[in-house]
Order: C-alpha cells, then structure tokens, then sequence
C-alpha cells in the first residue's frame, strides 16, 4: 500500500499526525507530508484511522 | 403519548426545535432502524434522505461529485414568505463545488490553519478577559448577549478589522441570515424579506469596506478579499460581498451556541463542571466534547449527480441528502455512552465541524475560542446557575440559544 496526501485539500489540522506520527508529519508549510510512503501492513489500520478521520479527507491509500 | 415511529418522526419542524431542542430520540430511532430514510411531508416541496450515521455522512462528505452541495443548502418546511427552495441569498463557499469551492477557499484558508490562528491566541484571551470583566460586580446576566455572542464577534471583526462602532450592526444582520424565522430575529418581515433586507444592508456596508481595502490595504481579512483572485480574475462583486457576509455570519453565529450550549452542560452536569475546574488541563477535551455535545449546525444538504446506493437504499439522480450532525455525533458505534457528557472523553472524532470538501473553515478558531472561554470560566466563576429558561431560536437550521440568564460568584480578573 502506498500513502498520498493531497495538498491541494490539506490544511494542516494535524489529525493524521496525532494517529500516526510515524507516518505523517506536519510541516512548516501547514501542511502533512508523508514519512513512510509504504508502510508496513501491521500499521494499515492506524493509517486507515487517520485517513477516515482526515477533516479535509486529503489522505489516501493505494494498493500497489 | 404514542411510541415514536419512523410515520411520527418529527425532523426539522422549527417549532419544535424552540420548545424540545434537538430530535434525539427520533435520530436514535433512524440511527438504529432506518439510517437512510426517505423523509416525505405534506410541507417539503420534495421528500429527502436523512442521513443519520457517523459514517455515512463521511461517506457523502467524502464524495463531493457524486453529492454536489447546491443553492438549497438546508431543507425547511415551506411557510408563506419564504424564498424558493433552490434560491441563494448568497453565493459562497457552502454551495460551491470542486474546482470553484477550492479556488475560493485557497484565498483565505492559510489565515485559518491550526498554527496561523495560535496567533490570535493573545487578542482573545484579552477580549474574553474584558467581556467578563463587563459581568463581574454583578450577580446575574443573560450570558447569549453579555458573553458568548460577545467573544466571537469581537474575533472575526477584529480580523476583518472592521471598527467596534460597527459590531452591534453586524450582530444583528448575522441573527436575521441564521434565524430569519425567528420573530426576534427577523421582526414582522417574511423570512424572504428579512433575508433580502439583511443581504442589502451587508452588502452596501461591504461594498464601501472592500473600496477603502482597495486604496488601502492592511494585513486583515477584508485586505485578502478585496485583493482575492479567482483564475486569475478578481472576484466577481455578488461572490466577492458573499464570501464576506458568509465569513462574518459563520464566524459568530454558531461558536456563540457552542458557548452557550458547553455552559448549560456544565451547568446540567455539576460534577462535570467541578472537575473542569479542578484540573484547567481538561479544557482541550472539554471543548471537543462541548462541541460534539451541542454540535451547533444541525444540518446541511446535498443533491445525488447520478444513480447510487447508499445502506441498500437506491438513490437516484437529484434526489436530496439532509446531513444531520448532531445525530452522527450521538452514534452508538463510534462514541461509548454517546448520550453521557464527559469532558474527559478521548478520542472525540465528532463531525460538528463536517469533513472533507467542506470541513468548517473556522474549526480552529472555533476551537481556540472555546477552549480559552472555558479557562477562564472555570477560573472565575466560583458558583454558576440557571436563572430562567433558555429561550432558543426558531430554525431547523442551527440549534442556537438566543438567551440564557444565570446567577452567579464571580472572581475579579485573576
């Protein structure tokens, strides 16, 4: 799986980087970058947690 | 009385909302036996589909194309003398969509990010401070017009920079666009009327503000508007004085009921509110919970582009979504005792604020506004009550308290 965030929608709430700041990270630019492009599987369903509770929805999963 | 059924189910008639609040037990019974449910009355031009789950208003939110936001932001029951369904007062963020509604947003949402507001923190720690200060030596005030209405005005016109002469004008065009059916609010006016007039005189006093921004630009919000661009055109001027009466509309209408509704909780909830005031640490989750718990805008709409299904239910092209926050926020299968205020409850993904597309542009200083209010409540009040009944707003649109009167001991400014 492979993690996107768009930053056209990002706003930089922080909300991935609370769940998970091992995978994202917010930046100087209020907005979240992601660290771990493909994260390991034992960590989907906190990125899944932090992707449902994007306030902008900006974060999306792709499976490779 | 009879048992609630999904016949008797009673969602957005205004007077109810003035006399019982918020439909909990009818959204508890759509949440549980029909969360997409077809919603016809005799009074709806056209039926809608309640959206009552936590999920399936992420759902919806999450898919802007497929659930376009339109000119019928929010459904209402027809009464003689209001406007046509799919007529806008305003065109503005809330019935714009992608690529337009991002195109427009970009002009000032880096002035509403978590960090760009921390900025603000000072100014409104001093504005809540002097809004008290105005109601200590006293023992009893109508906390809607001496207190919580007071912060969030302060707050957006200061960031407009619009001068404190002009406030009180700006308060009372803000009531008659949220609650212009409210006799209060929108006075013998037909609710078209009063919006029309509101509009009118928004506008004309706009207008001259964007002018005086033009020649002279500062480092406020009315500065970015005026200078907005949108493909690299400025805005056309009906958008252009919209996106101002919505920022200072939005800006003070619903952070007021927050403020008002987190109090009456606390007020309702005494070992809730000495707790608060035992640990001040407790403020971040109480605010969350303040906001999940009045989640002041009860509902927005959408319209289905195309064919879908949504929980087994066929939608079709055109048909009308009504989200209703408040019930999402009351979900059993997201939030333990839902019905339980608990201003130590974490996580608290409520969806008060929306998501996605249209997630509240002002969430953040809503938020900040919140949290310093009840610091410094919890500091000063030494004992709180009820005085009266609350009186709340006549609309299905947000849940608002237009008065409260307490009692109380207050400390001096600490």
């Amino acid at each position: 799986m492979r993690v996107v965030v768009d930053h056209n929608l990002c706003e930089g709430n922080a909300r991935c980087n609370e769940i998970a700041p091992e995978v994202f990270e917010l930046r100087d630019d209020d907005r979240s970058y992601v660290l771990l492009d493909n994260p390991p599987a034992s960590m989907r369903a906190k990125v899944e947690r932090a992707i449902g509770n994007c306030p902008r929805q900006a974060i999306r999963l792709i499976e490779d | 009385m009879a048992a609630l059924t999904l016949d008797t189910i009673d969602l957005i008639n205004p007077d109810r909302y003035v006399q019982h609040g918020y439909p909990h037990e009818d959204w508890t019974l759509l949440r549980r036996e029909a969360p997409v449910f077809r919603y016809e009355r005799p009074n709806l031009d056209l039926p809608f589909w309640a959206i009552t789950r936590h999920k399936d208003i992420i759902e919806v939110s999450g898919q802007p194309a497929l659930f376009r936001s339109t000119q019928r932001l929010f459904v209402v029951p027809h009464e003689p003398g209001m406007p046509e369904p799919d007529e806008a007062i305003l065109r503005q963020l809330l019935n714009m969509n992608p690529p337009e509604h991002g195109s427009y947003r970009s002009i000032v949402s880096r002035r509403f990010t978590p960090r760009a507001v921390q900025q603000l923190k000072n100014q409104i720690e001093q504005i809540t401070a002097e809004v008290l200060d105005d109601i200590a030596g006293r023992e009893e005030c109508d906390f809607v017009t001496e207190v919580s209405a007071k912060l969030p005005l302060a707050v957006i016109a200061e960031m407009f920079g619009i001068p404190r002469a002009d406030w009180p004008m700006m308060f009372r065009l803000s009531n008659a666009m949220i609650g212009p059916a409210d006799p209060e609010y929108g006075g013998s006016q037909t609710v078209k009327e009063a919006l029309e007039q509101a509009r009118m005189e928004f506008f004309q006093y706009f207008s001259a503000l964007c002018d005086d921004r033009r020649k002279h630009p500062r480092d406020d919000l009315a500065s970015a508007l005026a200078a907005g661009r949108v493909n690299n055109e400025p805005l056309p001027v009906f958008e252009l004085l919209s996106y101002f009466a919505l920022l200072i509309v939005a800006g003070n209408e619903t952070t007021r009921n927050a403020t008002t509704g987190g109090l009456h909780a606390l007020i309702s909830h005494p070992e809730q509110w000495q707790k608060l005031k035992r640990d001040p640490a407790l403020v971040l989750s109480a605010t969350e919970e303040i906001i999940r718990w009045t989640s002041p805008v009860i509902q927005f709409a959408r319209i289905a582009t195309a064919d879908t299904e949504l929980q087994g239910q066929k939608i079709h092209e055109g048909d009308v979504l009504v989200l209703f926050y408040p019930s999402a926020n009351r979900d059993e299968d997201v939030f333990e005792q839902p019905f339980t205020f608990d201003i130590a409850r974490s996580p608290n993904y409520h969806l008060a604020f929306g998501i996605g597309e249209h997630y509240c542009l002002g969430a953040n200083i809503a938020r900040l506004e919140l949290q310093v209010m009840f610091r410094q409540l919890a500091e000063r009040f030494e004992s709180v009550e009820l005085a009266g009944p609350i009186q709340r707003m006549r609309s299905c649109f947000v849940g608002g308290i237009k008065h409260m009167p307490i009692r109380y001991r207050m400390r001096p400014r600490g």
